[in-house]
Formats: C-alpha cells, sequence, structure tokens
C-alpha cells in the first residue's frame, strides 16, 4: 500500500505523494498546472490503491473548498498548485482559517506576477503565504529544501494541520518538486502520525468552538456524527453562530485563529543551522535557495570567512527568536531570496538593529548562483 | 393552553436551533418556507434520513436556511457550496447532502460549479432559492433578472436575457429536476423527498417571495401575499404548457417536475468501482 | 358547521413578524389581525373565529416564521411539549455552559 521502508530515488513530487498517504491523506483535489501537475497526475494513480478519493476539479476555487469539504467529512486532505491556482484560492483558505479546518495545501511555486514564468522557480510567494487572505489570522507555511524534505514535510503539515485545526501551506518551488534524490523512508512505526481529536463529550454538551481550559482548539467531529457543526464562514461565536452584534464574541474568535498559530511559534518552528557557532556572517535562507546558499557557506570557510547558515524550515509563524539570537552573535545576515526581497523583511525587523541585514534578491526564474552569494559574504566580512 | 411567549411551531422544536430563533430574514420572506419545506420531507422521509443528512450553502439570503437546522451545516462561500459539497459526497457517499443556494450564488459566481456537478451527477441534491435578484446586497441584477426588469444595478431595466435553470442542467447532465414557488409547498416537498430517494444529481429550483427587493424593484408587490399571489396565478403546470404555445406562456412561471432519468450511473458509484480497479480487484 | 373542534391557535410572542400570509392562506377566515402589539411591535394575528377552523393547516404551512401552530386537542397539545423535551430543550443548556467559561474571561484573550 504504502512506499516500502529504506532508500528510494525519488523527485520531489513523489515524494511528497508517498509521504502525504503515509501521513494518511485520504482526499485530494486539483487543478493541473505547472509545476505542480504532476502531484496531482500521481495522485489519481495513488490514492484510489490507498482507498481514497482522488478529484480534478473545475478550477482551483472548487480545489480548495473540495479539501475543505472533505476535512469535514473526516478525511485528511490536500491540494496541490502554484501561483495562479494558488491566487485563486486564497478565499477558501480564509474559509480554512475561520473554521478552523485542517487541510494541507502544496503550492510549487513558479516566477510570477500573473502567468508569469510558468516553468521556472520562484520564492515570490512566502508573503501571500502569510498575507494572502484578507483578515487577520495564523498560518503555518513549510518550505522543502530537498525531496527527502518534501517525505518529511508533508507528513509533519499533516500533523500541525490537525493539532491546530489550521490550514498548512507546503511552500515548494519547481527545483525541489522535479528533483530527484535519494529519500529515505523509516519504517512506519517510527513515523509520529498525529490523528485528529475527535470530541469526548455527548453533542448536547459539545461547544464546537471553544477549546477545553489551555488548549487552543475544540475537538473536531465529522458530518455525521451527530454533533450538529456550523461550519460558519460568518463571523461566529463559540458554537458556530453568526456573533451579529455581540464584538466581544468576534474579537474571541478572531484572537484565537490568530494566537493560536502564532503563540505556538516555539512548538511550530523548525530550522537548521550549519557553521554557526563560530560564525560572524550568517545566511538566512530556505527553500531551493538554501542549498546554494549552503555550498556558498563552505566556500567562504575554504576562504577563512567565519559564515555559517540557518535554513527556515518554517517560514510561518515567523520565529523572531531564533534571528534575534543570530544577530545579537553576527556583524551581518544575508539573505538570499528568489524575490526581490521578502523574507528579509522579517529578519530585518526580527534583527532589531543588531546586526546589518543585506538583501540578495533574485528573479527571472534561476537559482542564484552560489558564486553570487560568496560575493555578497565576501562583502559583508570586509 | 400553550403559553405564546416564546412559543415556536412543532416543526422548529423538533429540527430547528429555536435559541437563534427567530430568524434574519424579513417579514413574509419564502425562505421560511422552503425551511418548511425541507422540514417536512424529512417529516415523511423519517428521523434515520434526517440523521444522515447534511447540508452546504452558499453565500446570500438563501445561504442562511440550512444554518437554522439542527443539523451539520456549512456556510460555505460565495458560489462555492457545491464544490464543498461535492467532497464531502464523495468522501461519504451514504450521507445525503443537500445544498442551499441562492440563484445568484448558483448560476451567477457558481455557475461552473453548477454544471460540473450536473455533469458529474453526483448524488447531491441541489435546492436553489430563485427571488430573481441579488437580495443579501440589496437588490441587484442575477442571472435570473427577468429581461426588462429594474434592480439596484439595471436602474434603466435590464438587457441581459435570464438564465433558465431547468434547460441550463438539462443539458448539463442533471438526472432529477423540478421547479415550483413557495406556493407550490405540497409539490415541492414531494419533490424534494424523490430528490432525496434520488442517486444522481438533483436539482429543485424554487421561486419564493422576497418582498423587499424583488416585490419592490420587479413586481411592484411589496406584500409577501401579493407575491404568493402572482406565484399562484403566474405559474403554469408542464402538463398544461405542453398544450399551449410559447407566446401564451410569456412571462409565465412554468412549474412541476421536468426531468428524471435513471440511465446515468452516479458518481460515487464510479469511484467505488474504480477504486476495486486501482486495487487490482 | 365545522366537523373538527380546534382547543388553540397558538401565535409566538418570539416568533411572529406580521407578514400575515396565515391569513392571506386561510379558506375559514378564522383569523384576524390583533390590536396587541408584541415585543417587536407587531400585531399578531389571532384565531377569532376558531369555530370555523378545520385544522387543514394552511396557516402554518405558509408561515414563514414557525410561529404558528394548529393544536386540535390535549393528545396534540402533549405531544407538542414531548417533542420540546426531547428535540429541542437537551440543546440549550449549553449556552449557559458557554456564557459561564465565557464571563469568567477566556485563557487566549490574555496577552
Ligand atoms: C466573492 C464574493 N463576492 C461578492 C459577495 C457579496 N454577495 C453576498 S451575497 C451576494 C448575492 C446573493 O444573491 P443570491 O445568490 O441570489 O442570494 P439571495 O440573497 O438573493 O438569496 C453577493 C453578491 C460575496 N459575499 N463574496
Ligand atoms: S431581502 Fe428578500 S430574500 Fe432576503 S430576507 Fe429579505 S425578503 Fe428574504
Ligand atoms: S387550520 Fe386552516 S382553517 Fe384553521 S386557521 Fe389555519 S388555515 Fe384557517
Ligand atoms: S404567517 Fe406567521 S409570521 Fe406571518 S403573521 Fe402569520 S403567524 Fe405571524
Ligand atoms: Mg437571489
Amino acid at each position: 500500500m504504502y512506499v516500502e521502508p529504506g532508500i528510494h530515488l525519488m523527485q520531489g513530487d513523489e515524494a511528497i505523494v508517498e509521504g502525504s498517504l503515509i501521513a494518511g491523506c485520504r482526499f485530494f483535489a486539483g487543478y493541473p498546472i505547472t509545476p505542480a501537475t504532476e502531484i496531482a497526475e500521481r495522485m489519481s494513480r495513488r490514492m484510489p490503491q490507498v482507498g481514497g478519493v482522488f478529484m480534478q476539479m473545475e478550477d482551483e476555487l472548487a480545489s480548495i473548498l473540495a479539501i475543505i469539504g472533505a476535512s469535514w467529512a473526516g478525511k485528511k486532505a490536500m491540494t496541490a498548485t502554484s501561483g495562479p491556482g494558488y491566487s485563486l484560492m486564497q478565499e477558501g483558505l480564509g474559509y480554512a482559517v475561520l473554521t478552523e479546518t485542517p487541510i494541507v495545501i502544496t503550492d510549487v511555486q513558479r516566477g510570477g506576477p500573473s502567468t508569469g514564468l510558468v516553468t521556472l522557480p520562484s520564492q515570490g510567494d512566502v508573503m501571500q503565504a502569510r498575507w494572502g487572505s484578507h483578515g487577520d489570522y495564523g498560518i503555518i507555511a513549510l518550505a522543502p529544501s530537498s525531496a527527502q524534505d518534501m517525505f518529511d514535510l508533508v507528513i509533519r503539515a499533516f500533523n500541525l494541520s490537525e493539532e491546530y485545526r489550521n490550514p498548512v501551506v507546503i511552500l515548494a518551488d519547481e527545483v525541489i518538486a522535479h528533483v530527484r534524490e535519494p529519500v529515505k523512508v523509516p519504517p512506519l512505526e517510527e513515523i509520529k502520525i498525529v490523528e485528529r481529536r475527535k470530541p469526548s463529550v455527548p453533542p448536547e454538551e459539545y461547544i464546537p468552538y471553544l477549546p477545553d481550559p489551555g488548549e487552543w482548539v475544540a475537538p473536531m467531529p465529522a458530518f455525521g456524527e451527530g454533533y450538529n457543526m456550523l461550519v460558519e464562514s460568518v463571523m461566529h461565536d463559540e458554537f458556530g453562530h453568526r456573533i451579529g452584534t455581540d464584538h466581544a464574541a468576534a474579537e474571541r474568535t478572531i484572537k484565537r485563529v490568530y494566537y493560536k498559530i502564532e503563540k505556538n511559534v516555539e512548538k511550530i518552528a523548525m530550522y537548521e543551522t550549519e557553521l554557526m557557532e563560530d560564525a560572524e556572517i550568517a545566511v538566512v535562507s530556505y527553500g531551493s535557495t538554501a542549498r546554494t546558499s549552503l555550498r556558498a557557506v563552505r566556500e567562504a570557510r575554504k576562504l577563512g570567512i567565519k559564515a555559517g547558515i540557518l535554513r527556515l524550515i518554517t517560514l510561518w509563524p515567523f520565529y523572531d527568536k531564533i534571528i534575534e539570537d543570530i544577530a545579537s552573535q553576527v556583524k551581518a545576515i544575508v539573505v538570499p531570496e528568489m524575490n526581490m526581497g521578502k523574507i528579509v523583511r522579517e529578519v530585518e525587523r526580527a534583527a532589531k538593529g543588531n546586526a546589518e541585514v543585506m538583501s540578495l534578491p533574485k528573479v527571472g526564474g534561476v537559482l542564484h548562483h552560489p558564486d553570487e552569494v560568496l560575493s555578497v559574504i565576501k562583502k559583508a566580512a570586509r | 393552553m400553550i403559553p405564546e411567549s416564546e412559543f415556536e411551531n412543532v416543526l422548529a422544536k423538533k429540527y430547528m436551533r429555536t435559541e437563534i430563533m427567530p430568524h434574519a430574514f424579513c417579514p413574509g420572506c419564502g425562505l421560511g418556507i422552503i425551511e418548511r419545506i425541507i422540514l417536512m420531507a424529512f417529516e415523511e422521509l423519517g428521523w434515520d434520513e434526517w440523521e444522515k443528512t447534511v447540508f452546504v450553502s452558499g453565500i446570500g439570503c438563501s445561504g442562511w436556511v440550512p444554518l437554522y437546522f439542527r443539523r451539520d451545516a456549512a456556510h460555505t462561500l460565495h458560489g462555492r457550496a457545491l464544490a464543498f459539497a461535492t467532497a464531502l459526497k464523495a468522501s461519504r457517499p451514504e450521507l445525503n447532502v443537500i445544498v442551499v443556494m441562492g440563484d445568484g450564488d448558483s448560476m451567477g459566481i457558481g455557475g461552473n460549479h453548477l454544471i460540473h456537478a450536473a455533469r458529474r451527477n453526483i448524488g447531491i441534491t441541489a435546492i436553489i432559492a430563485t427571488n430573481m435578484l441579488y437580495s443579501l446586497t440589496g437588490g441587484q441584477m442575477a442571472p435570473t433578472t427577468p429581461e426588462g426588469a429594474r434592480t439596484q444595478t439595471t436602474p434603466y431595466g435590464s438587457i441581459e436575457p435570464n438564465f433558465d435553470l431547468m434547460e441550463l442542467l438539462k443539458a448539463a447532465g442533471a438526472t432529477y429536476l423540478a421547479r415550483w414557488t413557495t406556493y407550490h409547498f405540497m409539490q415541492a416537498k414531494n419533490s424534494l423527498k424523490k430528490a432525496v430517494k434520488h442517486k444522481g444529481f438533483a436539482a429543485i429550483e424554487i421561486l419564493f417571495q422576497c418582498p423587499t427587493y424583488a416585490g419592490r424593484y420587479i413586481l411592484n408587490k411589496p406584500d409577501p401575499r401579493d407575491m404568493l399571489q402572482w406565484f399562484k396565478e403566474n405559474s403554469v403546470p408542464l402538463t398544461v404548457a405542453k398544450k399551449k404555445d410559447p407566446e401564451e406562456l410569456k412571462g409565465k412561471i412554468l412549474v412541476g417536475e421536468f426531468l428524471h432519468r435513471t440511465d446515468r450511473v452516479e458518481y460515487t458509484e464510479k469511484l467505488k468501482e474504480l477504486e476495486k480497479r486501482a486495487k487490482g480487484g | 358547521m365545522a366537523t373538527v373542534r380546534v382547543s388553540q391557535i397558538a401565535v409566538s410572542d418570539k416568533l411572529c413578524k406580521g407578514c400575515y400570509l396565515c391569513i392571506w392562506a386561510c379558506p375559514w377566515n378564522v383569523l384576524e389581525i390583533s390590536e396587541e402589539r408584541n415585543w417587536r411591535g407587531v400585531k399578531k394575528p389571532i384565531a377569532t373565529k376558531i369555530e370555523n377552523c378545520r385544522a387543514c393547516r394552511l396557516c402554518e404551512y405558509y408561515c414563514p416564521d414557525f410561529a404558528i401552530q394548529v393544536i386540535v386537542d390535549e393528545e396534540e397539545e402533549k405531544k407538542l411539549l414531548e417533542v420540546e423535551e426531547r428535540y429541542e430543550k437537551p440543546w440549550l443548556r449549553r449556552i449557559e455552559k458557554r456564557n459561564e467559561i465565557v464571563s469568567r474571561g477566556v485563557w487566549w484573550l490574555e496577552s
């Protein structure tokens, strides 16, 4: 049923499909779009084999609503798309946020704006991932850097989405989706899978949007289980009832869907550091850019420059503290990105002026060359 | 004698979230009658059917209809109810999935999902509440607004022809179709019972009185009683209409059961079969 | 003249919006507009000629607000209270529970 444990040569999009099935994904809805199409194609073959449902929808507006519907049917559900489709999904994403619906959205980023650079990689959607839908909310976004990450992070994404009852976005890019690399698949029993928490009280005592004391989210029943859920896109109170003029209830709801993510950043944030112990220059990087950045940092070390790298795996919620710590240690922080400079704004904010922050933007559909990163590291070291 | 202060009709007590009633609809709004049509159908279908029924709706006054039922309901986004419902049905074919949409919701912003749900012939019951305009936003033109009608966005009269939902869905592949008005609550209830039991995409269009906007702007009948009277006098049963020539039927509402096909396999049945093949069975 | 004796036609203070579709629907002119106004300022319909009522229930069917109910006899009255007890009441208790929890102040608002 699942891919055998062991080491397999896999493409990123294959790894994400196999990982999601192991995570328990049993519904996939999508609409073809380069460079995410392969995920849908693989899903169409694999999903029925594990007893799940694959649906090619009429558009991305339908795709995201479909996975929300499947989630309320009690299934773990995912969609995959790229820039134009991801833009179409923003309203639906907000619906998932406000109704606290666990879903996973994979955005295989391509160059924009608009139809843009159809087949070429980009990291242009990182801010859209945070702020794309209207209103205030928290969101989790993970940035894979390898085929292995695609496998591991999609499992993590499903787990986080269940734990926080929130959409989780995987911000991949064309390079990561198509790279073919060895992927280690651990034995099933070693993989942590978070299952949906169901109510333990009878329906008449259950308050759908009121977490138990100290918890951030309430348990979530599926449709048809007698709990009479209201999955309400209008601002609602703890019952899912429209708030009318009860502003206090609206504040409670909005603040909870915001804080349940933002205040748990310590638990959600994942990152990796390399050569940071004695570093004086830090490269803060994510996604496929982290691969070139690492090479540049190693080159810099060969030249005697004390450079290190922080790879952000969780982009959102943004982990200010790790940047703050690094800023107090290093002289300069270099932020290479395949966009005009987006996450660098967050880095700058979190660094609080304790280190010089240097943006290294790249657009047009090509990765940075390691030498480009290296030259900025050199400049920073001067 | 039962005290009248906090009283609710027995159907409301049995099926509705009385704690959030009276509902938000204007006095005399036909959406309440549509609620009653649904509940009367389930009184006859039985509690077991009710327990496996779930609702999905879009945004619009009509989107509020199922939110008053003590049942699972998703109030989705404007136009997107069928996309949610499609996945719900595909994931849990044993559930009765009933979708309530406005005319603008279903045929305007959600038109794409509507035709594709019909094309798939997925076993959903769609109730389309037609009031010939957009009411939640204050009375603008909808795809069902009659040509020439004045609304808030057609002050000179609409220059656009309107959709005929029955013809649209017939072509798209739906397998059960009926149209009634709130005047015809009994017939609508009977059609709904059939639709819930039907294996395939079923749509029932119910013209309802929106005295506040359609009454005032389109029909010049701001009193709900006049609107119901108008429905009564201007609707023609299909059987009768067949004998009349098209000129006579201009401006009339054709009501009845438009289609009942059993020759197309329902979508989730095909899904099951596909799964068997994928598993090599 | 009527073959049925109807004991009460209840019209809810809480729900009636005064659209008078019930009056429009009644074939036997049982209902009239009363003089008193309810909480929303609406003059409810009242069964002034209840003796004419044939319990056809058209008034109920056309009432969009679930506000009116023909109660034929004690049997029906009893059934109504049973429905209330079994289907409605169990769901009302959780409202107090929510209010109590919320009034104590919820943890996620304290920053
Ligand atoms: C994407 C989006 N666009 C516009 C709106 C505003 N809007 C809310 S309801 C509605 C029209 C409702 O008309 P209809 O579907 O006919 O329902 P009715 O209110 O008439 O029952 C519109 C345009 C919205 N909620 N979402
Ligand atoms: S505006 Fe029209 S459709 Fe909306 S509640 Fe009022 S009468 Fe009903
Ligand atoms: S039951 Fe029939 S006769 Fe009696 S008041 Fe209602 S509509 Fe009139
Ligand atoms: S139809 Fe219902 S809401 Fe309207 S007046 Fe009669 S009882 Fe009141
Ligand atoms: Mg409308």
